[in-house]
């Protein structure tokens, strides 16, 4: 109780509350911008964040990307574009449904469900995580090094539909970080001599680059390509919502669940969830010939999975400073520049972080429902700012943060190199979330997996011979049967799709 | 703009090959025999693998009849070309010159052609230049105490 009360002490401070307050809005303004995504808001407020203490630093990312999730939704509904990729599960569905002239409706649910999805992703991440984290203490090396190696397998696993450049994005990762001062004896790697590259890859400038520069370079290639909004007038948005959650609170229910676990698996995030959500909504809805005209019960199910996908993201990040997404994988970072090293002792040493999180969480959800229904009602305004204004300055404020991340022009060539690699990898089919996962993951698995070998002196057995790590490895050697059975499979099938 | 999967394979192949040829002068922890070199070479050694599989799957494709290089629609437009081009050129120029020029002479600089290629009206794109270089640089400068280049301006700042 005393560690609440200390929570709510550090939540309840005006400056928090400001703070929360303006990266809400800033969230829904990126999310509700096409081509800019949940991620990228985090991106852009990292370097902001670093100058302040850790519950406003980690507030500004809950509350920026909770509204960003729901805003994707509007131009959605509105232009037939999503406004992040999570919102592209049911982009066609709400546009239809705005061609029925049921606009109002539609996004009057998008918001409600947004809300409560979101409140039920806290939820479970207030019951489990610091359950589990009790049960991560007595966790080892080899537990560790198995605990990652199976986040990264499942990123692949699950995540993407060609494993093969998965898994080389994944390995690329690994490899870029390995530039630096090795983890285990402190020899320089790939420096080729200079300073700046023993301190190893800058994290947070190599994220802008991946996620931002590339996505503004494929931005200032379409630039002209936006949709026409939907000249309808926006009425009352919480009329008949009432109705569809007596009818399809199941729905919410399902959607809900399957958005935390997906969010929890490392790799996976809200746009994986929706997708997941509303396949099977229609695989099991009593109506399936009903979807893609304009049905509302696909979008209950996928958007109350999207916003409770977030909350599952938090779980592992926590627990085991295992990303669930590739939001939790940059907060990763911001953890361990606040000294806050994610893992089981944070529920010990600083609970009253842990709380005041799980408490912007839900002041966020809740905030969610006056500014997503003020966002609704001004959304003509935000979806007219030119798109050929806004590129240039986003571009212009992603150099400032990588340079605010290393105080030197080396953050900004970080950037630059990284945002024409994520280009490149992009535009040949290879994802660019595994890379990240390798980026944050790669020193603690190779931390782990050295630290293992010199306490077995070298035998492979020893890391199966605790009980929780023999699990964990066989389990991750299963998924990597699995996945070497289903390229076997695919392979041998004649004319095998480019991919 | 997607290259064939030969392409990206041998790309892999060569860079794993160059990774673990700078593996070699690695030394090992004493009295064992392996050291900070292991890792990165496991790490090679998988990307290598991966490389051969995508040349494996690019050679099927070529022979199912798959270009070399197949060029998103946006290149057949020498004004979308000439876009990405500008805002990589800025950016490097970015790199190279704002230590000497200074962060508010060439973020206007960078600002202002950008605008004006993409087809913001002068007026507008001076205002909005203007404007977001003296908001940037506050916040960032005085606001956070980054310290941006000052350059050319080091004089009046």
């Amino acid at each position: 109780m005393d560690v609440l009360i200390e929570a709510a002490k550090l939540v309840f401070d005006p400056f928090v509350l400001w703070v929360i307050l303006a990266s809400s809005a800033f969230g829904i303004f990126v999310g509700a911008m096409p081509g800019l995504t949940a991620t990228m808001a985090t991106a852009l407020l990292v370097p902001i964040t670093f100058f302040m203490p850790p519950v406003p630093a980690l507030g500004a990312i809950v509350s920026a990307t909770a509204m960003a999730i729901f805003a994707g939704d509007i131009p959605a509904a509105m232009l037939r574009i999503p406004g992040t990729p999570a919102s592209a599960a049911y982009t066609d569905e709400s546009y239809a449904m705005s061609r029925k002239g049921e606009l109002d409706l539609n996004l009057g649910v998008n918001l409600v469900f947004s809300v409560i999805g979101g409140l039920a992703g806290v939820a479970i991440l207030i019951l489990c995580a610091p359950a589990l984290a009790e049960f991560a203490i007595h966790f080892s090396s080899f537990e560790y090094f198995w605990l990652a190696l199976l986040g990264l397998t499942c990123a692949i696993f699950i995540a993407t539909d060609a494993p093969l450049k998965g898994i080389a994005s994944l390995l690329l990762g690994l490899a870029i970080n390995c530039i630096g001062i090795d983890p285990a004896a402190g020899h320089p790697r790939f420096t080729f001599g200079s300073v700046e590259l023993m301190q190893g890859v800058s994290f947070i400038p190599a994220m802008i680059g991946l996620f931002a520069v590339s996505e503004l370079m494929r931005g200032v290639v379409t630039i002209d390509q936006g949709g026409a909004v939907l000249t309808q007038k926006i009425g009352n948005v919480f009329v008949g919502v009432w109705n569809v959650w007596k009818r399809y609170w199941p729905n919410f229910i399902r959607g809900s669940a399957i958005g935390v676990l997906i969010g929890a698996l490392p790799g996976a995030g809200a746009d994986i969830a929706a997708w997941i959500s509303y396949a099977v909504s229609k695989k099991f809805s009593k109506e399936p010939e009903k979807f893609g005209t304009g049905h509302i019960e696909g979008i209950v199910d996928a958007t109350s999975a999207n916003n409770s996908a977030l909350g599952g993201a938090w779980i592992p990040a926590l627990v085991f400073g295992i990303p669930g997404d590739s939001i939790t994988a940059i907060v990763i970072g911001v953890l361990y520049m606040k000294g806050m090293n994610p893992g089981p002792t944070v529920f010990l040493q600083n609970p009253q972080f842990i709380y005041a999180v799980f408490l912007i969480f839900i002041l966020a959800n809740l905030l969610m429902l006056p500014l997503g229904w003020a966002a609704i009602k001004s959304s003509k305004q935000i979806l007219r700012v030119p798109r050929n204004i806004l590129i240039p300055v986003i571009l212009l404020f992603c150099i400032v943060g990588s340079y605010a991340m290393t105080n030197s022009i080396y953050g900004v060539i970080i950037m630059l190199v990284m945002g024409v690699l994520g280009w490149i990898m992009e535009e040949n089919g290879f994802p660019i979330a595994p890379a990240i996962l390798g980026l944050v993951l790669g020193e603690m698995l190779e931390q782990n997996f050295m630290t293992s070998m010199i306490k077995s002196d070298g035998a492979f057995l020893a890391f199966f011979e605790r009980p929780i790590a023999g699990v964990l490895g066989v389990t991750t050697l299963l998924v990597w049967a699995a996945m070497l059975w289903r390229g076997i499979n695919r392979s041998t099938v004649p004319a095998a799709p480019v991919g | 703009m997607r290259a064939n999967d030969i392409l990206s394979g041998l790309a892999l192949i060569v860079c794993s090959l160059a990774m673990i040829a700078l593996t070699l002068s690695f030394p090992d922890f004493p009295g064992q025999k392996y050291g900070p070199a292991l890792f990165p070479r496991i790490l090679g050694a998988g990307l290598i693998l991966c490389g051969a599989a995508l040349v494996r799957n690019g050679l099927a494709a070529r022979r199912a009849g798959a270009p070399w290089l197949e060029l998103a629609p946006w290149t057949h437009d020498p004004r979308r070309v000439a876009s990405l081009l500008l805002t990589l050129a800025l950016l490097l120029v970015y790199v190279v010159a704002s230590e000497t020029i200074g962060f508010i002479p060439i973020a206007l600089v960078f600002l202002l052609v950008l605008f004006v290629w993409l087809g913001v009206r002068p007026i507008p794109a001076v205002l909005t230049a203007v404007l977001t270089t003296i908001a940037i640089h506050w916040f960032f400068s005085t606001m956070l105490r980054v310290p941006l280049p000052r350059g050319w301006l080091d004089p009046i700042l």
